[in-house]
């Protein structure tokens, strides 16, 4: 009877063991996935989030400290009861640790199964706004995972069952959890190169099956995907358009879209190019080899991976390096663009008079913005639905081009009038009694003012809702802060989410003099939402701007 | 790599033979440097079938054997592409005969001509050439033709409609006002069939009862007009769409009767020529011997008819000459007609190749006129409804 028991809390331990390990590894595999699958962007986030960490693994780490007093110093005499008979004899190091059989008492079991437990309810996740992918890679990674996290149990059970640790390294090694996705990534790494390159070469070999295709690559610290939308809209009047869908703009996007989606009925393929180091363009170059290629801007994106803004700059311009008797088009208005001399057909673009295409005379109301395209002698109005003045800089990029491969002024009139928001990006959503404006995927401070300048001309209770910007290296407290000053400037209420950027946000707030009454700082976007839900804004309209929703990840 | 033509024919309709015909014709045009042409025949139960044999024109002498050598198929969408999946599928490995870019159906008369495939193609979202839902189900319709056409300023024969209920309650009412509103002769046409099946002349009361009979043993929904004594029929084609489209050389064909019959339009030909070769090999005059005026009204009117209509690809249209009258009126559009009548457009200098390469342009540009549009929300309405909320009453009250 007692061996029944024996044998049924072993597996309880075990299935207590297990649990615990597959909801934190999916919990850290989720992070991972979410870092681009970067070792060092995890550890960054292991470093920030270390309470949570230590809430999933300490229970774990005192049942393998109990398990190695209770099993290995004390051998069960905790109970007091020695369910195994000790034979002492000493070694030549007068330990006598080695030659006992030491076994794990049930009660040793039990403790452990309930330590355990009690982490996995110390931490209940937060609903993730974009959830794990099961993508086929990560799939590998949990079935490599599997594989190591079932050897070393079984390993442990068979050569330590016996010696007082096997319960206390179990244990140990349920804290594993925390770096087996980077683990199996590494062990994975020749797997996925091998399934990587062979996705490659069939993306090469499509492409060179359709020598009438002409690829157009468009990159930029910020503004590519906006463009790309546009110039798919623009083009779409007269000709057959793929473009690579959302915010597919890595190499493995690029190669999925190429794959999954092309064939010979199109006769353009708009290709975004993102990166977050340097050769990161140059590679889906070589795939897709454009005809033409568009640089939207170059700014302090991802600092942290590019490590210097010289190295940005060569990025993006890797773009314009693969282009041989095509065009390369470029913001002029964008500063370190305009510096840089390349040896190519360059048609530049921007408000300024100085570029091919520019536009003037731009209008922006609450409406939509309206504005006077030039090229040479040529010159069209313009009018769209659209808000906020840093879209007609896109949206001029869109027209240049176009308008060069074959699209004239009056054909354009029409779709530029049809051009919708792309999904976050001041995206108006109008809820009858108050407004959103949904500006959730901007990332850049250019961006971020130019909304402001768009609510403020709105007329309504104006709030701002906002965790701050990211990723912009050592002026990221200064860029948020100056935000926030702007802020002050045309808010009625700003709500900022999140402790850590939110500290920036309000001290620029302080320093233009704005009233604390008019600020609060909410955890998350919900309790921002709910805040903003409780104000009481009078006989006006509310207005919510949403600028930059930060990932899970942060 | 090559854009993947379907091309469809067949199917649940007397005119299922003729469009084997076409449709091999045309599978035999396509230009193999541009295209990949894979054919799919529909059989009268609405079975798909392809394969290798499923092109040649000899293997459709025997029909059941042809069936066995071929591999059945179902036409799926899977992530965007167009896939002609075996059915039923195999148990290990890829099921995928084919994939196709553009369908392409060849096919004529009711349950197929009529919008009944080209909405089927559009559910399943792929590009599919010629006429849209709206304009087939219009083209096929006699009356509702003639009612978009007049409203427009196009020349048709006025015509009374009876359904087969009303001239059974009553048939000596419907004939009275047959006469009084029409007159002898009279012709009799099933609204929805096409190639002259069941269509008959009636010159007095008792001649007109029997072509009513007739006609309402193919169809539920007639029409009578005036039966023009000396007629001529003139015939001409159209390509392109709502936007743009140019007519081709125009043909009188002629027939052994008063009116072509299902026999002249497919089966005639005689030992020399091929029995294969359809309206192609129908005894005509191309052009036709008319004057430079009248050549140029039916071509523009023809033009007109087609836009006003909403067609796409290629098209016939049928017109009728009243001798007597020096009249022109138009008498029916065929939104797929025999042969794609390539060989009004070979007159013109367009060769087949040509023209099937315009008709999958065009294909391909409504698609994408199509993708330009908003036809789904963005958000997910039901998820922000409050269900059994104070408008909408309780949802189990």
């Amino acid at each position: 009877m007692s061996n029944y028991i024996y044998i049924a809390s072993y597996f309880l331990f075990f299935v207590t063991l297990l649990y615990s390990f597959i909801l934190n590894f999916i919990r850290y595999m989720h992070m991972f996935q979410l870092n681009s699958y970067h070792a060092s962007e995890q550890f960054k986030w292991i470093k920030e989030n270390m309470g949570e960490v230590l809430k999933r693994h300490v229970p774990s780490l005192l049942a393998a400290a109990f398990a190695f007093v209770s099993c290995f110093i004390m051998n069960g005499t905790l109970y007091g009861v020695n369910p195994v008979g000790i034979s002492h004899t000493e070694d030549v190091l007068g330990s006598h640790m080695i030659y006992e059989p030491y076994k794990a008492n049930t009660w040793d079991l039990l403790i452990c199964s309930i330590l355990i437990i009690t982490g996995l309810y110390l931490c209940k996740s937060k609903p993730a706004k974009k959830k794990l992918v099961f993508t086929p890679r990560v799939i590998r990674m949990c079935a490599t995972s599997a594989i190591l996290y079932g050897a070393v149990c079984a390993l442990s059970m068979i050569f330590l069952f016996y010696s007082g640790l096997n319960l206390s390294v179990l244990c140990l090694w349920q804290v594993f959890s925390l770096f087996m996705p980077m683990i199996a990534n590494f062990i994975n790494k020749p797997i996925e190169k091998g399934v990587n390159n062979h996705y490659i070469n069939d993306a090469k070999r499509i492409i060179s099956e359709l020598p009438n295709l002409v690829t157009i690559g468009i990159t930029g610290s910020y503004g590519k995907t906006s463009t790309k939308f546009y110039l798919n809209k623009l083009l779409s009047a007269k000709y057959n358009v793929l473009m690579t869908p959302e915010s597919y703009n890595t190499t493995m996007g690029v190669v999925k879209t190429v794959r999954g989606s092309l064939n010979a009925t199109y006769d353009f393929f708009i290709c975004e190019m993102g990166a977050k180091g340097v050769g990161e363009i140059k590679e889906i170059c070589d795939i897709v080899k454009p005809k033409h290629s568009m640089i939207t801007s170059i700014g302090e994106q991802h600092l942290e991976t590019f490590k210097s803004v010289d190295n940005i700059i060569k990025t993006k311009f890797e773009i314009a390096d693969c282009i041989t008797d095509g065009t390369v088009y470029l913001n002029y208005d964008n500063e370190y663009i305009r510096n840089r001399q390349i040896n190519k057909n360059v048609i530049s673009y921007g408000l300024s008079a100085e570029s091919d295409y520019y536009a003037d005379n731009i209008s922006v109301t609450v409406k939509g913005t309206s504005f006077t395209v030039h090229h040479g002698e040529e010159k069209g109005d313009f009018s769209t639905k659209l808000i906020g003045g840093h879209n007609v800089q896109n949206i001029v990029g869109a027209i240049a081009a176009a308008n060069t491969l074959g699209v004239s002024f009056a054909e354009l009139k029409t779709p530029v009038r049809r051009l919708e928001a792309v999904p976050h990006r001041m995206e108006i959503i109008d809820k009858g009694g108050s407004v959103i404006i949904d500006d959730a995927f901007n990332s850049n401070p250019a961006g971020a003012k130019a909304a402001l300048d768009t609510l403020a001309l709105m007329e309504g209770y104006k709030i701002l809702i906002t965790p701050g910007m990211v990723e912009l290296g050592e002026k990221e407290y200064e860029l948020n802060k100056s935000f926030g000053s702007q802020a002050a400037e045309v808010c009625d209420y700003v709500i900022a989410v999140g402790e850590k950027q939110a500290k920036a946000i309000i001290d620029g707030l302080k320093e233009a003099g704005y009233p604390e009454e008019k600020s609060f700082v909410a955890g998350d976007l919900n309790g921002a939402l709910a805040k903003a839900d409780s104000l009481n804004a009078g006989e006006s309209r509310k207005i919510v701007l949403l600028e930059n929703d930060l990932p899970d990840n942060y | 790599m090559k854009i993947r033509v379907g091309v469809f024919f067949g199917g649940k309709s007397v005119e299922h033979e003729v469009s084997v015909i076409s449709a091999i014709q045309a599978f035999n045009a396509f230009d193999r440097e541009k295209y990949d042409v894979i054919p799919v025949y529909i059989t009268k139960d609405n079975e798909f079938y392809t394969g290798e044999y499923a092109g040649k024109i000899e293997e459709y002498r025997d029909i059941p054997a042809l069936i066995r050598k071929s591999t059945r198929v179902i036409v799926v969408n899977d992530g965007g592409r167009t896939k002609l999946v075996r059915y039923p599928m195999k148990k290990f490995g890829d099921s995928t005969e084919a994939e196709i870019d553009v369908a392409f159906p060849v096919v004529h008369g009711t349950n197929v001509e009529d919008g009944a495939l080209q909405g089927y193609f559009q559910t399943l979202n792929i590009p599919y050439a010629g006429c849209d839902v709206v304009s087939s189900a219009v083209g096929m319709d006699k009356y509702v033709m003639k009612a978009v056409l007049k409203d427009n300023g196009i020349p048709v024969l006025d015509c009374v409609t009876v359904t087969a209920l009303e001239y059974a309650k009553d048939s000596d009412k419907i004939i009275d006002e047959t006469e009084q509103k029409i007159g002898f002769p009279a012709i009799v046409k099933p609204i929805n069939l096409g190639s002259s099946v069941g269509i008959k002349i009636g010159r007095d009361k008792d001649g007109l009862a029997e072509a009513l009979d007739y006609a309402f043993t193919f169809s539920g929904r007639v029409l009578v007009e005036r039966a023009i004594t000396n007629l001529r029929e003139i015939n001409c084609s159209v390509c392109g769409d709502k936007d743009e489209a140019e007519a081709s050389e125009c043909e009188e064909p002629i027939g052994s009767d008063e009116i072509l019959s299902f026999e002249d339009k497919y089966v005639s030909g005689g030992a020399k020529e091929s029995k294969s070769s359809g309206m192609a090999s129908l005894k005509r005059k191309i052009p036709a011997d008319i004057s430079k005026e009248t050549r140029e009204e039916i071509r523009s009117v023809a033009v007109k008819a087609f836009k006003c209509l909403g067609c796409s690809g290629v098209s016939r249209i049928d017109f009728m000459i009243d001798s007597d009258e020096n009249k022109v009126y138009l008498n029916e559009i065929n939104t797929i007609p025999g042969s794609l009548a390539f060989y009004l457009w070979e007159s013109v200098g367009v060769k087949y190749p040509r023209l099937l390469d315009k008709m999958v342009s065009l294909a391909l540009k409504r698609e994408r006129e199509l993708k330009n549009l908003n036809f789904t929300f963005k958000s997910n309405i039901l998820a922000e409804a409050k269900l059994g909320g104070v408008k909408g009453g309780k949802l189990n009250g």
